[in-house]
C-alpha cells in the first residue's frame, strides 16, 4: 500500500506530467525522420534520359509504358516533333506546372514537412510548388478546384507495429491538364480524372533512401501503372534550396501553339527548319 | 523512514519517467506562435487601389518612395511606360517573381509554416514563397556560396518579447538578391546592384491571434535612406482553407520579345500593347 506521501507526490509529478503532455501538442517522434533535402536517387546502370517516370528504366519508348492505343499516338507524335525540334508533349518547356506525377520526378530538390494535420512537400522546379497532402482525417470535399498539383490526402500507417508511423499513404485527385509522365512528352488523359496512389516510407536499413511506391489510374493506360521512385537525403547540416525561375532565361517564346527561340540579341528565331515567323496581321507598322 | 524513501523512489521513478518522453518530443510547437491557417492582405480604411508596398499609402506617388533622384526618374519613366501601355519596370508581367519585398504584399494567401529549423511562408502567387532559417545557421563565409535569388537568403531568429515563455516575433534579415525586383506594380526600383539588406519583425499579439505584423525595413541603394514600412494580414475563419493554385503562365497574355511587350489574341497572335508600337523584328525569318 502506497504512503499517502507517495501518492501525494504521485499527484503531483502526475500533474507535472500532464502539463508537459499538453505543451507538446505534437510529438514528431511518432513520425519518420524527413528532415534535410532529398534528391532524386542515382538510377540503375544503363538508364538514360532526362527525368524517365519510372526511375528503372530509360525514358521514351524504353519505359514501356501501358499507353492505349490512341494515347501512344499522341507520345509518338510527342517525339516526333521534339526530333523536329519542338517541344512535344513536355509543358515544362512552356515553364506550365508539370504536377502530379512528375513533379515527383525530382528535378530539383525536395523538402518534406510533416505536421499532424498537414505534410508538405515543396519543390522548387519550375514554379515554387508545395503539396499538400492532408493528415487532418477530412474525407474528399464535394467540389475541389481542379489543380496540376492535385488534391492530396494522406494517413499515416504504422506497419511495424512499433508505435511510430513508418509510411504515409496519400490518394491524389482532382486535375487540371495538361500533364505530361516525363520530358518526352508521354501524356496523361485529357479528362484529368487520373488517381494516384502512394506508399511513402524510408528504407528500412538506409535511413537516407526514401521510397515512393507510386500508382496511376488513367485513362491514358490500359492498365494502373506502377513505378518505384527513390530519394536521396544529401548530407549537408545546412542546405541550400536553390530558386528556379523557368522564365528567366528560357531562351524559348511561345506565339499561341508555335515555339520560337530567342536570339542572343533578343530577336525571335524559327525553333525548326523551315518555321514561319509569327501572323503580325494586328500590327499596323512594319518593322 | 520509510515512507520517506518510498516518497523518494516514487518521485524519482516519476521524474525518470518524465526524462524519457522528453526527447521523444523533439517539437515542442507551443513554444512558438500559433500561425496555422490562411492569412490575407490587410486593408486599410481610405487606401484604394491595387496593392501597395505602403499599405496605409495609396500605390504611386502617394507612397513618397524615399527614392535617390537618378531612382525618381526611373520610377516616373516607368509609370509614364504603363500609361502607354507598357510594364514599365513591373517585371512579373512575364511571370518572374516579385521578389523580396515585394512578396511581403502578400497579392495571394499566404500560409506560414513553422518548425523548429525553417519558417516557411508559403504564398500562392507567381514564385513568391520563402524559407526563413532558424536552424542557427551565420551568413556564409564566401558570400558567392549562395545564389542570389528573387526571395533572397532569409537567417531568423525567434524571441519571447513578453517574457510569458511563448515566442511571439520572428526577427529575420534577407540578402543576397537578384533582380529585376520592384516595390509594387508601379514600378518603383529597387537597385540594379540587388545589394539590398532586408529586416523584418514579424509579430503575433496573442490579445489579437488573428491578427499578424511584418514591420519591413529595406536598405537599398535606390533609396535616401531605411524605407519601414509596416504590413498587416489577417487569418481567414476558416476550419479547411482552399489554396488556390496559381500557375502565372497558364494564361499569360503577355509575351516579351527583344524589351518590347506584347499581347496575344485571343486568336493566338501577337497584338501590339502600345499605340502604334512596330511589330518584333523577324531579321532571323526566310520569309516568303
Amino acid at each position: 500500500m502506497l504512503s499517502r506521501g507517495s501518492i501525494g507526490a504521485i499527484a503531483v509529478m502526475a500533474a507535472l506530467l500532464t502539463t508537459v503532455g499538453g505543451a507538446f501538442a505534437f510529438d514528431d517522434a511518432q513520425y519518420p525522420n524527413l528532415k534535410g533535402q532529398w534528391v532524386r536517387a542515382r538510377p540503375p546502370a544503363g538508364v538514360t534520359g532526362q527525368g524517365p517516370f519510372d526511375p528503372d528504366k530509360s525514358w521514351g519508348l524504353a519505359q514501356q509504358a501501358p499507353l492505349t492505343p490512341e494515347y501512344q499516338k499522341v507520345f509518338e507524335a510527342s517525339l516526333a516533333d521534339q526530333a523536329a525540334g519542338g517541344q512535344g508533349g513536355w509543358t515544362g518547356g512552356r515553364c506550365l506546372a508539370i504536377g502530379m506525377p512528375s513533379m515527383m520526378t525530382l528535378f530539383r530538390p525536395m523538402e518534406i514537412i510533416v505536421l499532424p494535420e498537414v505534410t508538405y512537400i515543396r519543390i522548387d522546379h519550375i514554379r515554387d510548388s508545395r503539396r499538400r497532402i492532408f493528415t487532418d482525417g477530412r474525407a474528399w470535399p464535394e467540389d475541389i478546384r481542379p489543380s496540376f498539383d492535385g488534391y492530396s490526402i494522406g494517413h499515416w500507417l504504422d506497419t511495424e507495429h512499433k508505435g511510430r508511423f513508418d509510411t504515409l499513404e496519400v490518394e491524389t485527385r482532382s486535375f487540371k491538364g495538361p500533364r505530361p509522365f516525363e520530358p518526352s512528352g508521354m501524356s496523361l488523359h485529357e479528362d484529368n480524372h487520373t488517381v494516384i496512389k502512394e506508399r511513402i516510407y524510408l528504407d528500412k536499413s538506409e535511413p537516407d533512401l526514401l521510397h515512393n511506391d507510386m500508382t496511376v489510374i488513367d485513362h491514358a493506360l490500359t492498365r494502373p501503372w506502377t513505378v518505384a521512385k527513390k530519394y536521396r537525403r544529401e548530407k549537408t547540416e545546412f542546405p541550400i534550396w536553390p530558386e528556379d525561375m523557368c522564365v528567366e532565361g528560357s531562351g524559348l517564346v511561345f506565339i499561341g501553339n508555335d515555339m520560337y527561340f530567342e536570339g542572343a540579341d533578343g530577336n525571335l528565331m524559327p525553333a525548326r527548319k523551315g518555321q514561319q515567323p509569327p501572323d503580325l496581321r494586328y500590327f499596323k507598322t512594319k518593322k | 523512514m520509510f515512507g520517506y524513501r518510498n516518497l523518494m523512489g516514487t518521485t524519482l521513478l516519476t521524474a525518470a519517467l518524465v526524462l524519457a518522453c522528453a526527447p521523444a518530443q523533439a517539437f515542442d510547437e507551443s513554444k512558438y506562435p500559433d500561425l496555422k491557417g490562411q492569412w490575407v492582405r490587410a486593408r486599410f480604411p481610405g487606401v484604394v487601389g491595387q496593392p501597395a508596398y505602403d499599405p496605409t499609402r495609396n500605390q504611386g506617388a502617394p507612397q513618397q518612395a524615399p527614392l535617390k533622384p537618378e531612382f525618381q526618374a526611373i520610377w516616373e519613366a516607368n509609370v509614364k511606360d504603363q500609361a502607354a501601355g507598357g510594364q514599365g519596370g513591373d517585371p512579373t508581367f512575364n511571370c518572374l517573381s516579385p521578389g523580396m519585398p515585394r512578396v511581403m504584399t502578400p497579392y495571394g494567401e499566404m500560409e506560414i509554416v513553422i518548425t523548429p529549423e525553417t519558417t516557411h511562408i508559403l504564398i500562392e502567387h507567381i514564385h513568391d514563397s520563402r524559407r526563413i532559417l532558424t536552424d542557427g545557421r551565420t551568413w556564409p563565409k564566401n558570400k558567392d556560396s549562395i545564389d542570389p535569388s528573387f526571395q533572397g537568403y532569409s537567417i531568423g531568429k525567434w524571441f519571447d518579447t513578453d517574457g510569458d515563455g511563448r515566442y511571439d516575433t520572428l526577427e529575420a534579415e534577407t540578402r543576397y538578391f537578384k533582380g529585376p525586383r520592384a516595390f509594387d506594380a508601379t514600378g518603383i526600383p529597387l537597385h540594379p546592384d540587388n545589394q539590398s539588406v532586408i529586416k523584418e519583425k514579424i509579430h503575433w499579439d496573442k490579445t489579437k491571434p488573428d491578427e499578424l505584423t511584418d514591420e519591413i525595413t529595406t536598405i537599398d541603394n535606390a533609396l535616401t535612406r531605411p524605407w519601414t514600412v509596416l504590413k498587416k494580414y489577417e487569418r481567414r475563419k476558416v476550419a479547411q482553407p482552399d489554396w488556390f493554385e496559381e500557375v502565372c503562365t497558364e494564361d499569360n497574355s503577355h509575351v516579351g520579345i527583344a524589351g518590347e511587350v506584347y499581347y496575344l489574341s485571343a486568336d493566338g497572335h501577337l497584338m501590339p500593347a502600345k499605340k502604334d508600337q512596330p511589330p518584333p523584328d523577324l531579321r532571323y525569318f526566310k520569309q516568303k
